[in-house]
């Protein structure tokens, strides 16, 4: 489904990522987790097609996407979420929600002007699909019509997360979704996260530093470290991995 | 060969007058991350300031003799002797004109400064932290309230100001054509050179320079480290705006005071955008190249056409290269 | 206070008039217009009429601007090019088209022009940063003005002292009073409102929004910047051509000077002024720019008498009155007379509860 091949991504002098690969479990739920500065965001960042890797090749659905700008991608059904929130202040849940599913539509401009007639059909169509599918799954249906800024944090994740969900996506990829959250915040974001998987069968990419969440809920895991891929593997491998507890703990002395 | 030659050195000590003009434009964005639209207007009430301590204030019932036109005992003598048609005559115009020339410079450069502090404190400071474009469509809105003020005080008439240097034409030989050229531009055109360097010295050697810079890449690290980043902006404007006085200074000895010196902002916005924003020996290559260009224009096309070299010259550039001929395209951390 | 605002279906959620005050208003208008057709005086058709067409100027640069953030000083440039195609079209070939159709051929004309102008003007300038769509723009208002100036082309477009324009003719009716003008203009105004308010409730408006707000974020739901931004620009440029041509049928002679970079700072005012990003925005906004004149020429004749050096002051006076809006505005109130009235009708919506 998604996988890189031997990635390697450099801005200057820094060397983000020195040959990473790995496939994503289609259907499934896999880790990317390291400790900070390990290259995970700017993994995410190349997968997306912001950052054109320096050599290697990412592959989706059998097809060479290494050179296909980030808007192409999104088109063939790979959707993410930020680290830090990349929603659309000026609008209502409701419309960010709306524009996950841009590429689902099809209205052009003309049919955009008269609204009446097929963009209309489209709009109501498409409202219908999203409130089952995404507000009341996420179940964020008493804040669809507030602004983006009058929300808490957790909220506007998970606003995320629907916005995401709106282009019934074949991989959607979570950048740290529970970063800030309580227990309790987690614990339901885990559960959406997994109904998605289990609903939907979308292939899912998770970087995350809560380690709990990924032990649990990820089928594999790859760990990186400046850049460098040190281990994969199911939970259990990868937590009793030496190189893998040298890296967040350091060594023993 | 011989026109060209002519025509290419005007264009060169054009380039020089933009080069000044666009350091101040730079040195705000590299500081504040702005670019101040409504420059061409800062230098333009800068030129005014000059027109008013040079020419209006002497020009007074209460203002000493002296201010308006030097004549001691000897510099009188001197003329009297002079041939006709002598080279010193421009020369000793100046002197006579120097007080005036000196007053103006300082008071339009004093004065200017203060124009850019308030306009720093009034507009800019408010806006501190909102987004760039709101920022940007402020300095807009400035541009139409510098030109009516402009207007308002000192009408639109046009009039002439002194050269701040002698005017005595200079002629000199190349090869078998004669190039002709006047000392005040030539003056002009080490002055603006001068400024230019000595602005690119500051920020590139001085502690306020790297105070500029550091400012500009991070303003919450800037101000974490010690540095006063109000300061730092009050700064930029203020250096801008005196700079800038000097400039319109120039300009109005070339091209007489009126408020189309405004305009002359716009083309040097282009040359701005067409070296790369923030670098200084871009926008100074950029500078010259399109005063050379605009003067092969005028001898070429004639010179009206001259007026649209920049605007057409930016265009292209910005299709050839996006970032500006030296400029850096910004790696964006998302 | 609004009461009972309940919807029972997703189609009546969607809508834009969406409880009954909202469609009074839009009836209420439809009506007014009507009436001031009708019965209003000279003057106010006359002002009406400038309203009209700076109207749907300040929505073309609302669309580019303020939906989508791209910054640009020099609409005027496509208000221009749409004013002169309809003159060169009516001096070119008058007489070899029925009177009737003329105008019928030569507004859409006008728009495809500018369109494609704004579509060259755009295409280098919007793969890069936003400040140089704002000097592109510029550079193209200088560039469109310097041209029509140029003697060469005076044959076409009257050059400097510009040229007479004709008056239009829609299949035998001729609008040659202001008053017909202005049934024209309000109803032009009016569609181009409820089309660019459909616009932001489609996908295409949305993804204008989105390349505001975020543009990288935009990127990965799928909206290619270039083709968006690209389209956003042309629709304004369109607008500003529509703008152009009522314009040219509207005043007796067309000048360069008259589409010179006051008017795009004109119209960049307009929409601070009424409100960024809002489709009434441009309305409250030409409201303002429009009666500045008249209002700063009313004070002056009042203070002053008539004193007749006192015309002089009226030109500067009105662009210092104007970029003191701007500034103004975006100190205050940023988001425009807009937003001033959605906080009363709010408080008004609330009463007796808001406090």
């Amino acid at each position: 489904m998604l996988s890189v091949s031997d990635l390697h991504l450099s801005f200057g002098g820094i060397r983000a990522l020195q040959g990473v690969s790995f496939e994503a479990t289609p259907g499934g739920i896999t880790g990317v987790i390291g400790p900070n500065g390990a290259g995970k965001t700017s993994l995410f960042n190349a997968i997306s097609g912001f950052y054109t890797p320096d050599q290697g090749r990412v592959t989706f659905e059998g097809r060479d996407i290494t050179g296909l700008s980030p808007d192409r991608r999104a088109a063939l059904g790979i959707a993410r979420t930020f680290q830090n929130i990349a929603l659309f202040r000026g609008m209502t849940v409701l419309d960010n929600i709306k524009l996950g599913g841009h590429t689902r539509l099809g209205a052009n401009l003309w049919q955009a002007l008269a609204y009446f007639g097929p963009a209309r059909r489209e709009e109501l169509a498409f409202r219908a699909e999203i409130e089952e599918r995404v507000i009341d799954f996420l179940e964020i249906d008493h804040i669809r019509k507030a602004p983006i800024t009058a929300l808490p944090y957790g909220l506007q994740k998970r606003v995320e997360l629907g916005r995401a969900l709106a282009m019934q996506p074949k991989v959607l990829m979570l950048d740290e979704p529970v970063a800030g959250m309580n227990r309790e915040e987690t614990a339901d974001m885990a559960r959406f996260i997994l109904d998605v998987q289990e609903e939907f069968g979308t292939t899912i990419l998770l970087v995350e530093h809560d380690m709990g969440l990924v032990m649990d809920i990820c089928a594999h895991i790859v760990v990186l470290n400046f850049g460098q891929q040190i281990a994969a593997g199911t939970p259990a491998e990868v937590s009793g991995n030496d190189e893998v507890i040298e890296a967040y703990l350091g060594a023993a002395a | 060969m011989g026109q060209f030659l002519q025509f290419a050195i005007n264009g060169l000590m054009s380039g020089a007058i933009y080069a000044l003009i666009a350091v101040g434009i730079v040195s705000v964005f590299k500081a504040t991350k702005v670019v101040n639209f409504a420059h061409g207007y800062v230098i333009m009430v800068g030129a005014y300031f000059y027109y008013t301590f040079a020419v209006l204030v002497p020009g007074m019932d209460w203002a000493p003799a002296w201010l308006a036109s030097w004549q001691p005992a000897w510099l009188t003598a001197m003329r009297a002797e002079l041939p006709v048609m002598s080279p010193m005559g421009p020369v000793l115009d100046w002197v006579q004109n120097l007080p005036r020339i000196l007053f103006g410079l300082a008071g339009a450069v004093l004065a200017n400064a203060a124009l850019g502090l308030v306009i720093e404190r009034t507009l800019m400071r408010p806006l501190m932290g909102q987004s760039v474009f709101a920022m940007i469509m402020i300095t807009v809105g400035l541009i139409s309230i510098l030109a009516g003020a402009v207007q308002l005080v000192w009408t639109a008439d046009a009039d002439f100001v002194p050269h701040i240097a002698p005017n005595a034409p200079v002629r000199f030989d190349v090869g078998e054509t004669t190039i002709f050229l006047f000392g005040a531009d030539i003056v002009n055109m080490i002055v603006a050179l001068l400024i230019f360097g000595a602005i690119v010295a500051m920020v590139r050697f001085t502690k306020s320079g790297v105070a500029i810079r550091a400012t500009a890449e991070d303003q919450s690290t800037a101000y974490s480290m010690g540095i006063s980043v109000p300061k730092v902006f009050s700064r930029a404007w203020m250096l801008a705006a005196a700079t800038g006085a000097v400039a319109g200074a120039i300009l109005a000895t070339r091209n007489g005071i009126s408020p189309s010196l405004g305009l002359f902002g716009f083309s040097v916005l282009a040359i701005v955008l067409m070296g790369g924003l923030d670098s200084y020996v871009g926008v100074f290559i950029a500078a010259l190249a399109v005063g050379i260009l605009e003067a092969l224009t005028q001898w070429q096309l004639g010179g009206d056409w001259a007026e649209i070299v920049p605007y057409v010259a930016v265009l292209i550039v910005i299709l050839i290269r996006p970032h500006g001929l030296f400029g850096q395209k910004e790696v964006e951390r998302i | 206070m609004i009461t009972g605002n309940l919807k029972a279906s997703y189609a009546a959620d969607e809508r834009v008039f969406d409880n009954p005050n909202k469609r009074a208003f839009f009836y209420a208008s439809l009506l007014a217009l009507a009436g001031m057709a009708a019965f209003a005086n000279d003057y106010v058709i006359l002002v009406a009429c400038q309203m009209g067409i700076l109207l749907i100027a300040v929505t073309g640069v609302n669309v580019v601007t303020g939906y989508t953030g791209l910054i640009s000083l020099g609409h005027a440039a496509f208000v221009a090019v749409g004013a002169y195609t309809v003159t060169i079209f009516h001096t070119a070939f008058a007489g070899t088209i029925p009177d009737g159709m003329m105008a019928l051929i030569a507004i859409p004309l006008a728009v495809a022009v500018s369109t494609l102008v704004g579509i060259i003007v755009g295409l280098p300038a919007l793969r890069v940063k936003g400040l140089y769509l704002a000097v592109a723009t510029l550079s193209a208002n200088f560039i469109v003005i310097f041209l029509i100036e140029q003697e060469a082309f005076a044959r076409w477009t009257g050059g400097m002292v510009g040229i007479d324009t004709p008056v239009p003719n829609l299949l035998g009716w001729q609008l040659d009073t202001k008053r017909e003008m202005f049934v024209l203009i309000a109803a032009l105004g009016v569609i181009t409102l409820l089309a660019v308010q459909n616009l932001f409730r489609t996908r295409v408006g949305r993804a204008f929004i989105a390349i505001r707000d975020r543009d990288y974020s935009a990127e990965i739901m799928g909206i290619s910047l270039l083709r968006y931004k690209l389209t956003s620009f042309a629709i304004s440029a369109a607008l500003c051509g529509l703008s152009g041509a009522l314009f040219a049928y509207f005043y007796a002679r067309i000048l360069p000077e008259q589409f010179e970079l006051a008017l795009s700072l004109e119209l960049v005012a307009a929409m601070i002024v009424g409100g960024m990003g809002r489709t009434m925005g441009p309305v409250f906004g030409v409201l303002v720019i429009v009666m500045v004149p008249e209002v700063i020429k009313s004070i002056f004749g009042v203070a002053t008498g008539g004193v007749a050096g006192v015309a002089q002051l009226l030109a500067p006076l009105q662009e210092i009155a104007f970029g003191l809006l701007i500034v103004l505005f975006l100190l205050f109130e940023p988001l425009g007379l807009n937003h001033m009235a959605d906080r009363a009708l709010r408080a008004l919506n609330r009463w007796p509860f808001a406090r």
